[in-house]
């Protein structure tokens, strides 16, 4: 029995460390990049205003009518239940059963890339969400009148959320790590559980809200979903300068920890192979020595690891924002931790696309090949002709991967940075103290930066 | 541009350029050392106890790394390495105690092996990556490949 990460129990290829001196080269970038960022100094905001620009109203009918909507959540609920079926009927090995591929690769992957270009894909393909609408729909109905909810407990914000992805990430890398266990059946149980959960809260609290905070995949998706081009205001669809919308998401309680999170748990998957592969095996053995079993110790060991992770991301970030606190005139703490949580959002992203970016495009030829074609992985199914297929490694060579590893957080930084300045100038009307503020995220976004870069130069190794 | 943030730029500029320096002197021999292009290096651990001696008394020829592997479907002293050069021939045998399949990942190689049989594979490493050749009855993985560009 191997005990390997999920990557590694889908693709067969796992990527190369960056070379020490692109690691070298993109370091010294950052820190150019950084001190041009700071001497640019812009006095007024850049991104703080959408500059919206409503779309026809004929277009914004036919996307956000009825129709195109019930369509759309149709075709999400219809995939869920092709999961779900296929990973409690279909094969137990991972790699070829449609399940694990499409939750953790094409879902969990492919909605953050495609939002964060395009704006949030992932709101009208919710299954949860459709089920909720038509429940409510159903309900007004036959009684009349529409349901009563709960309110929502503004104080927990989003951190249902944060718990949610935590427990997301936790299922797909560290319990799955055991090699034991993580199976396609395990993932369509708990998105059955998971399914159930949401349900249960939609009724409590309303459909809507419980989407506009608690559902992880609407609020995780919906935040890269806010760097992207194309957003909905009063029921009609329209362009907007990318990145901007990102300036108003982090409103509730709860927004810093998820972008922490996001960014901690891509840390802790990209460096258990690499970085913290010596003391996780440290830990894992420290464990077996109480008498723990070996699949127990390798949780227990990730789990502490994962949540390391999440305090030193939130360390840094907290220390960045107690160093703000000390330029004259800035608002109090509070304020400043969640009012500059959306400058970590390209951060995130930078994070998701440097470690899973080559992983994506292998594995989405799997799920458009074989997958697609024999989603139960018996062997003897081919719907669409091209059970036969395999995965083309070659479409990708190890120098494009590194160079787009390496851009992706030299860009995330270069976003981070900006929208940072931005808030600073709206919090600090005198723009010397803003960018006296600045160079405390600066050396936020450095660290973070810096940091990924050096698990990329480690990874596999 | 104040007089702060000039210096403070100016420190930025020098750390920048030391780190370049620093760093990239290591890269003059990490760099290279893989574009020899020698075949095969390979470190298979502790099974150079069983195999080490046979393969020092051929002497000139190119070594080809042997994986044993015992009566539990684990690898003697632990997963071997094989680095290579993309374009580069790998080459490495199997010696098993137990009747097994092998599975070269990624390039989706299989051959059986008998029990107390020897398997042979040596194939041109056209994707670049790190594989992992595997025991498929036991989900066992044996070698971890790196083709370097």
């Amino acid at each position: 029995m191997s005990f390997l990460p999920l990557a590694h129990a889908l693709a067969s290829r796992q990527d190369l460390p960056v070379p020490d001196w692109l690691f070298a080269w993109g370091a010294s970038i950052v820190l150019i990049v950084s001190f041009f960022a700071l001497a640019a100094g812009w006095r007024s905001p850049r991104f703080e205003q959408l500059h919206e620009r409503p779309l026809g109203a004929g277009i914004s009918r036919a996307l956000l009518g009825l129709p195109v909507q019930a369509l759309c959540g149709l075709v999400g609920v219809l995939l869920l239940g092709v999961a779900v079926y296929a990973g409690l009927e279909g094969t137990v090995a991972p790699d070829r059963n449609f399940a694990l591929t499409f939750v953790f690769v094409t879902c969990w992957l492919g909605f953050p890339f495609f939002s964060a270009i395009l704006g949030d894909v992932f709101r009208p393909f919710n299954p949860w969400r459709a089920i909720g609408r038509l429940a409510g729909g159903g309900f007004r109905l036959i009684a009349g009148q529409r349901p009563a909810h709960l309110a929502y407990p503004e104080r927990l914000g989003r951190w249902p959320a944060v718990v949610g992805l935590l427990a997301v990430v936790w299922l797909e890398v560290v319990y799955g790590k055991g090699g034991v266990g993580f199976d396609p059946h395990t993932v369509a149980v708990a998105a059955l559980v998971y399914s159930g959960y949401a349900l249960a809260m939609m009724a409590v609290f309303g459909v809507e809200e419980w989407c506009e905070r608690g559902e992880v995949f609407s609020v995780y998706f919906g935040m890269f979903g806010r760097l992207g081009i194309f957003g909905t205001r009063d029921g009609r669809l329209e362009r907007r300068r990318p990145f901007s919308a990102a300036t108003t998401w982090a409103t509730v309680p709860g927004s810093a920890a998820l972008v922490i999170a996001s960014i901690a748990t891509t840390s802790f998957d990209g460096g258990q192979e690499g970085a913290f592969k010596d003391p996780l095996e440290s830990l894992t053995e420290w464990f077996v020595d109480q008498d723990i079993s070996l699949v127990t110790s390798l949780r227990l060991s990730g789990t502490v690891f994962m949540l390391l992770c999440f305090a030193l991301v939130a360390g840094v970030y907290l220390l960045g924002i107690r160093g703000m606190r000390t330029v004259p005139g800035a608002p109090d703490l509070a304020k400043l931790r969640t009012g500059f949580a959306h400058t970590l959002i390209p951060i995130a992203l930078a994070y998701l696309v440097a470690h899973y970016f080559s992983f994506f495009v292998f594995q989405e030829q799997a799920q458009f090949t074989y997958l697609l074609s024999d989603p139960l992985g018996t062997g003897t199914t081919d719907l669409f002709g091209t059970a036969g297929s395999g995965v083309d490694y070659t479409i990708l060579t190890a120098n494009t991967i590194w160079y787009i590893q390496v851009a992706s957080l030299l860009a995330g930084h270069v976003m981070g940075l900006v929208l940072a300045h931005d808030r600073a100038l709206v919090y600090w009307s005198d723009y010397r103290r803003a960018t006296a503020s600045q160079y405390w995220m600066l050396a936020v976004m450095v660290a973070f930066t810096c940091f990924g870069l050096y698990l990329l130069s480690v990874a596999n190794g | 541009m104040n007089a702060r943030t000039g210096i403070i730029g100016a420190l930025l500029v020098v750390v920048a350029v030391v780190l370049l320096i620093v760093l990239s002197g290591g890269e003059d021999d990490g760099g290279d050392t893989t574009t020899g292009g020698s075949a095969v290096s390979s470190e298979t651990g502790k099974g150079k106890g069983r195999e080490g001696g046979k393969q020092a008394q051929t002497g000139t020829k190119p070594q080809v790394p042997t994986i044993v592997v015992d009566e539990n479907g684990e690898p003697v002293g632990g997963v071997a390495e094989i680095t290579v050069s993309k374009g580069d021939e790998v080459r490495f045998k199997v010696k098993s105690a137990i009747a097994e399949e092998i599975h070269v990942h990624g390039y989706d190689l299989m051959k059986d092996v008998e029990a107390g049989g020897t398997v042979s594979f040596a194939f041109p490493a056209e994707i670049e990556g790190i594989f992992e050749a595997e025991l498929e009855g036991h989900a066992e993985q044996i070698l971890e490949l790196r083709v370097e560009p």
